[in-house]
């Protein structure tokens, strides 16, 4: 196998690993836009604040990497259901841009409580899969890019699951579809946006357990980072859509780690966005969604 | 008193930022991406005088019209999509134009200093203000000129057909074009208008400073710049004003609170979206303060049925 050909596989398997945790920070903000048809551009920062959280029972009382992920979860949730509470259950009615600026002015609420309390400094995170790369056949993979792709695969089979097969997922789809005709039929649209919370604030905590592992550390610009990237993948799969989220990760993993090993890491992020900007135009729809109306 | 010099000269500049998302904003679309034009002024006025010498008037007339041919070439292709999506878009372009600087040096060495873009080592020594002479209360002086010629421009703006045109664009757009308002037209124009005022933000602000890099046009620049209008309010430009006139002084009175400020920050623009969504000047006060100010013979009752 030629070198170029040997490096871009080995580039696509890990870019195909890493494309899962992207899938899932595009994911989260899919669920919240496909049901509350509005921007949380707090999730960010709920997803920070999970992660930090985590650190807190390890730092204490040297507590083991499996209560660590717990309490990113529940701290996740928590701080979730602020956000929904704060930002969204008050908010009058036909005002797009007002959710906007709350959830800002929460990701500002937010992330300066963590700089205050951290003093903008990484903290180090425990590296639970070791730092030894597995052989895969003659190819070098990650262990917690590993870790990534299984509990990833998880996740989205639970999230098919719950909306195809469960009562609740009924509910969330109709909610999505039309709000109004879901709440003339007997659906509380309050309790529905409320579990959805629930539901993507426990995947932020578990995305910000798995960026503060495969970064080895909580930081304070995870939360802008993870917005753009989720951003971006939102729109790739088209809004709204949660396999083309899926499929948006997946395509922005690979092409992010194709195009650090093929032109430098410097050109990682302008393609991203480029990348970005081009389907905008292209395909207004995403991926695999409709026209936007 | 320089400090308060310093902190005038900010809101002058930030005040441009506002006023140029909310000119986008009035025809009904919001933009992420103001900071890619500020960027784009920042970097061509102050090449403009630090490295080709040029005078500081052409040097900011340079980065506002390269701003706002920038923004018609985006604008083009980007006003097709709208709503959260141009949001998306013009954020994704905001953050190109940072990351192009992030990469790009075109440096000359002057004297015993590197002066001009140098990738992530920023842009530094924009000294055109120091080596004039001109004090910072002088240069104040000429961000509140330039701030008073671009609040005129939209004093007109707002009493004349085209700022009518815009607003019925906002309200809405296939009404517009039924009659007869070329609806691409109007939302191309208000969007390079808005890129050249931005880009003249972005000019004052790299002499003021004499120092831009690429972590001061990213997102923190973006969210300022569209809360300032969004909180201060879309029923007119006094607006975008009042946004940032409150918020800039507010984060500097409340210095004193350390980190505290910015969460304040955060928690009075919830509270001020949860009370007044259209934010602090929306279109009912405008029409209420436009009533007193109307001759009162005009205000006659209705007539009796």
């Amino acid at each position: 196998m030629g070198t170029a050909l040997f490096d871009g596989t080995e580039q696509l398997i890990n870019g195909l690993m890493y494309g899962c945790f992207y899938a899932l920070v595009g994911g989260g903000f899919t669920l919240l836009f496909g049901v509350l048809r509005r921007f949380n551009l707090a999730y960010g920062s709920t997803i920070m604040a999970g992660a930090y959280a985590g650190l807190i029972p390890v730092y204490l009382f040297k507590a083991p990497v499996l209560v660590l992920f717990v309490t990113t979860i529940v701290v996740s949730v928590l701080v979730g259901l602020l956000v929904e509470f704060c930002c969204f259950r008050f908010l009058r009615k036909g005002h797009e841009l007002a959710p906007l600026m709350t959830t800002i002015g929460m990701l500002i609420v937010i992330d300066e409580t963590i700089v205050h309390l951290t003093d903008a400094v990484g903290l180090k995170y425990p590296a639970p899969f070791g730092d030894e790369s597995l052989a895969l056949g003659p190819f070098l993979i990650r262990p917690d890019y590993l870790a990534i792709l299984v509990v990833s695969i998880a996740c989205f089979s639970a999230i098919f699951w719950l909306m195809h097969r469960t009562r609740f997922g009924r509910a969330m789809r109709a909610v999505a579809e039309r709000p109004e005709a879901a709440q003339i039929l007997g659906v509380s649209v309050r309790r529905v946006n409320v579990l959805t919370f629930v539901l993507t604030s426990a995947m932020a905590g578990i995305i910000g357990f798995f960026a503060a592992v495969s970064v080895g550390s909580a930081r304070p610009e995870m939360a802008a980072w993870l917005t753009g990237k989720g951003l971006v993948v939102m729109v790739l799969g088209g809004l709204g859509s949660f396999p083309g989220a899926i499929l948006g990760g997946l395509a922005l993993g690979v092409l992010e780690f194709e195009a650090v090993w093929f032109l430098g890491s410097s050109y990682r992020d302008i393609l991203a966005f480029s990348i970005l900007f081009l389907i905008l135009m292209v395909r207004p729809g995403g991926l695999l969604g409709s026209r936007p109306a | 008193m320089e400090y308060y010099i310093a902190i005038a000269s900010i809101i002058g500049i930030h005040a441009m930022l506002g006023l140029s998302v909310y000119l986008v904003a009035i025809s009904g679309q919001m933009s992420f991406g103001q900071q890619g034009f500020f960027a784009l002024g920042a970097y061509l006025a102050g090449m403009s005088t630090a490295l080709w010498g040029l005078h500081l008037l052409p040097a900011l007339a340079l980065g506002v019209v390269v701003a706002a041919v920038v923004g018609l070439l985006v604008g083009f292709p980007a006003l097709r999509v709208r709503g959260l999506y141009l949001a998306i878009a013009t954020f994704g372009f905001g953050e190109i134009v940072r990351l192009a600087f992030l990469n790009v040096r075109y440096t000359r060495r002057i004297g015993d200093r590197v002066v001009g873009p140098n990738a992530s080592e920023g842009f530094r020594h924009v000294r055109y203000i120091y080596d004039r002479g001109i004090t910072p209360l002088e240069y104040l002086g000429i961000i509140l000129l330039a701030l008073a010629v671009v609040v005129v421009l939209f004093f007109a703006l707002e009493r004349s057909k085209l700022g009518a045109t815009l607003r019925a664009v906002e309200e809405d757009e296939v009404a517009a074009s039924m009659v007869g308002i070329n609806v691409t037209r109007a939302k191309v124009f208000g969007f390079t208008a808005a890129a050249g005022v931005a880009g003249l933000a972005g000019g004052l602000f790299v002499h003021y400073s004499s120092y831009i890099d690429h972590d001061m046009v990213a997102l923190p620049l973006a969210i300022a710049s569209v809360t300032y209008p969004i909180f201060g309010g879309l029923g007119s430009f006094v607006g975008p004003l009042l946004g940032a006139v409150v918020l800039v002084g507010l984060t500097e009175s409340l210095r004193a609170l350390h980190d505290a400020r910015e969460i304040i920050y955060g928690a009075l623009i919830i509270l001020t979206m949860l009370f007044r969504p259209r934010g602090l000047v929306d279109e009912a006060l405008v029409l209420r303060v436009k009533g007193w100010l109307r001759p009162r013979a005009v205000r006659r009752p209705a007539p009796a049925p």
